[in-house]
């Protein structure tokens, strides 16, 4: 290389420098949320504004809880999207397999399909969902919801499950057919361990769809004490003059579990993998 | 894995070799893949059919009552100054928010790409704000931008950029307000793509254009442009679709604020039209017409991409 030291470390800093500006506007807005959240509610308000707090209050957590139905939302959340996660996987493991293992007609077809389907937004099947929900019988119930869910990421976990499955080779479930397995022991015992990491990160996937969802929650439910978080807080935000403390102890506390499984698919998402996963 | 794209999963890969696990088990193939295939096609392609059908319908959103009416839904949309005017925020809206994303994301995939202390920590940083849910990053900067406390007004007043507090959910700025916070949102999935290709480009024809003599910005130009091509394309196509139908962002912006017309977007006035005036036939006629405009254009960007490539 014919670049001189000078010139280097000058083009180095500012690589530094635009990291630095990077690091401040992706990752500052959530420390300025966690740390309004902590803070006593005259300090919320204070001219300057102090980012860290003169002490650490849990007051707002209180009124979160004391308040609210905040851990109604947050429990309904959580079933809904376990829920979902679980019947997305109970039909999407299958048909990947299917769509990987054997040949039948139209199983291009099939895959051509899904794809289009993933590229359906929300706001273009509502109204025809909702419609169909109600005829059910389902409106107002999760089951109506994780049906929805269901539907919504169905396409891209077969998309991301079928990729996975493509990366086991034939040639290790043949062996153990060959060993006296049968199918079914062949697929629980040699092929589900090694598909393993890609089935829970599909899961994972469909966790943040469903757990970060507004628009069918907000159209499919109306009781209260059904509500999931997004539609809980959002409807806490317009019910009167924002508590900012509140929402935002709300807000820290709904990023927690996304947070938390987002330390296991980062490293997909990073090397590309799964990001399509992700509709938004 | 590293090396498959993100966005163009790979291709159906023939099984050499399996006869035997092919032919007898068609039968079981079909059993496995049914049960996706049905609830597939009851609950999407179903309801966009029956979406079709109800943008015939004068119909209520919540009772029985319905009667066909033919087109006149369509007529009638078409001749509401509303909706063009939605179709217009809407297009000030994902053009503006696309173009951002897409400089943004480049450049910041770019610079991910390079070498320096603490960049896989980064990386996953960056890519935080596309999964957390949108209610939360839409609280987040409202509060950010509120107008009397907010710390961003603040921070521009005590930089002496303004004297005036700016009124960010005001007529004036919640389009830009609105933008922004959807840059923000949305950039790391144009991130998430083009660092994945990048990572993929051979290092040897950075060094042969080295040798070639030529700088960082024709190597950008001829080297890793050409190279980003196909994934462009398709983050293009993706994030169009995506933003020219985003709800959630805008909706949850509008909420309690006096300036919500200015953003009132196709997808929002969709909305509207069938959960607040309670007409579904409206509804869906304007989201079968918001599919078709989708359609039309996809597959006009599709052919002069292939025109391109020819």
């Amino acid at each position: 290389m014919s670049r001189s030291p000078r010139l280097w470390s000058a083009s180095g800093s500012a690589v530094i420098l635009c990291a630095l500006g990077l690091l401040v506007f992706s990752a500052f807005p959530f420390l300025w949320m966690a740390s309004t959240a902590v803070k006593p509610p005259q300090e919320i308000f204070a001219t300057p504004p102090v980012l860290w707090p003169s002490r650490f209050t849990l007051e707002n957590l209180e009124r979160l809880f004391g308040e609210t139905k905040f851990l109604t939302y947050f429990r309904n959340s959580l079933t809904v999207s376990f829920a979902a996660v679980g019947l997305t996987l109970l039909f999407s493991v299958p048909a990947a397999y299917s769509l990987t293992r054997f040949r039948f007609p139209g199983r291009e077809r099939i895959a051509t399909v899904v794809l289009f389907t993933y590229m359906f937004a929300p706001i273009m099947i509502i109204i025809p969902f909702y419609v169909l929900v109600r005829f059910l019988g389902l409106a107002n119930t999760h089951f109506g919801l994780v049906l929805a869910y269901t539907a919504f990421c169905l396409p891209f976990s077969m998309w991301m499950l079928r990729a996975f499955f493509q990366t086991i080779p034939v040639e290790i479930e043949q062996a153990a057919l060959v060993d006296g397995a049968n199918r079914l022991q062949a697929v629980i015992h040699v092929v589900l361990p090694l598909a393993l990491p890609g089935v829970v990160a599909t899961g994972i996937f469909t966790f943040i769809l469903a757990w970060n969802d507004y628009i069918f929650a907000r159209v499919l439910l109306s009781r209260d004490e059904l509500k999931t978080l997004p539609i809980g807080i959002a409807d806490l935000y317009n019910a009167s003059v924002v508590d900012w403390g509140m929402i935002m102890a709300a807000g820290l506390l709904v990023i927690a579990p996304v947070l938390g499984v987002y330390v296991f698919i980062q490293k997909y998402l990073i090397a590309g993998w799964g990001a399509e996963g992700l509709k938004g | 894995m590293a090396d498959q794209s993100v966005l163009s999963p790979s291709l159906p890969v023939p099984l050499s070799g399996a006869g035997r696990l092919h032919l007898s088990d068609a039968a079981l193939g079909i059993l496995l893949v049914t049960p996706a295939v049905l609830l597939l096609a009851l609950l999407t392609l179903y309801p966009v059919l029956y979406g079709v059908w109800i943008s015939f319908l004068n119909k209520h959103s919540f009772f029985p009552e319905q009667s066909f009416v033919w087109l006149s839904n369509y007529a009638a949309i078409l001749r509401d100054p509303e909706f063009w005017a939605s179709v217009r925020r809407g297009a000030v809206y994902s053009l503006s928010t696309i173009f951002l994303q897409i400089g943004l994301g480049v450049g910041v995939a770019l610079l991910l790409n390079q070498h320096f202390p603490g960049r896989n920590i980064l990386r996953a940083i960056v890519i935080f704000p596309y999964i957390v849910p949108t209610v939360v990053a839409v609280i987040i900067w409202k509060w950010l931008l509120n107008s009397q406390f907010g710390l961003v007004n603040h921070l521009i007043e005590a930089a002496g950029l303004v004297d005036q507090p700016i009124s960010w959910m005001g007529r004036d700025w919640i389009m830009v307000s609105l933008v922004l916070v959807s840059v923000w949102q949305f950039f790391p999935f144009v991130v998430i793509g083009v660092l994945a290709r990048l990572q993929t480009i051979p290092q040897e024809l950075y060094e042969a254009a080295t040798v070639d003599g030529a700088n960082a910005a024709q190597r950008f130009l001829y080297v890793t442009l050409p190279q980003l091509k196909g994934v462009l394309f398709v983050i293009v196509l993706l994030r169009s679709i995506w933003m020219f139908t985003k709800f959630d962002t805008p909706w949850l912006m509008i909420q309690g604020g006096g300036a919500e017309v200015y953003i009132r977007t196709l997808p929002v006035y969709t909305y509207l039209r069938t959960f607040a005036y309670y007409e579904a036939g409206m509804g869906s006629a304007m989201a079968v017409l918001m599919f078709a405009a989708l359609a039309a254009a996809a597959s006009l960007y599709l052919r002069i991409w292939r025109e391109e490539e020819a």
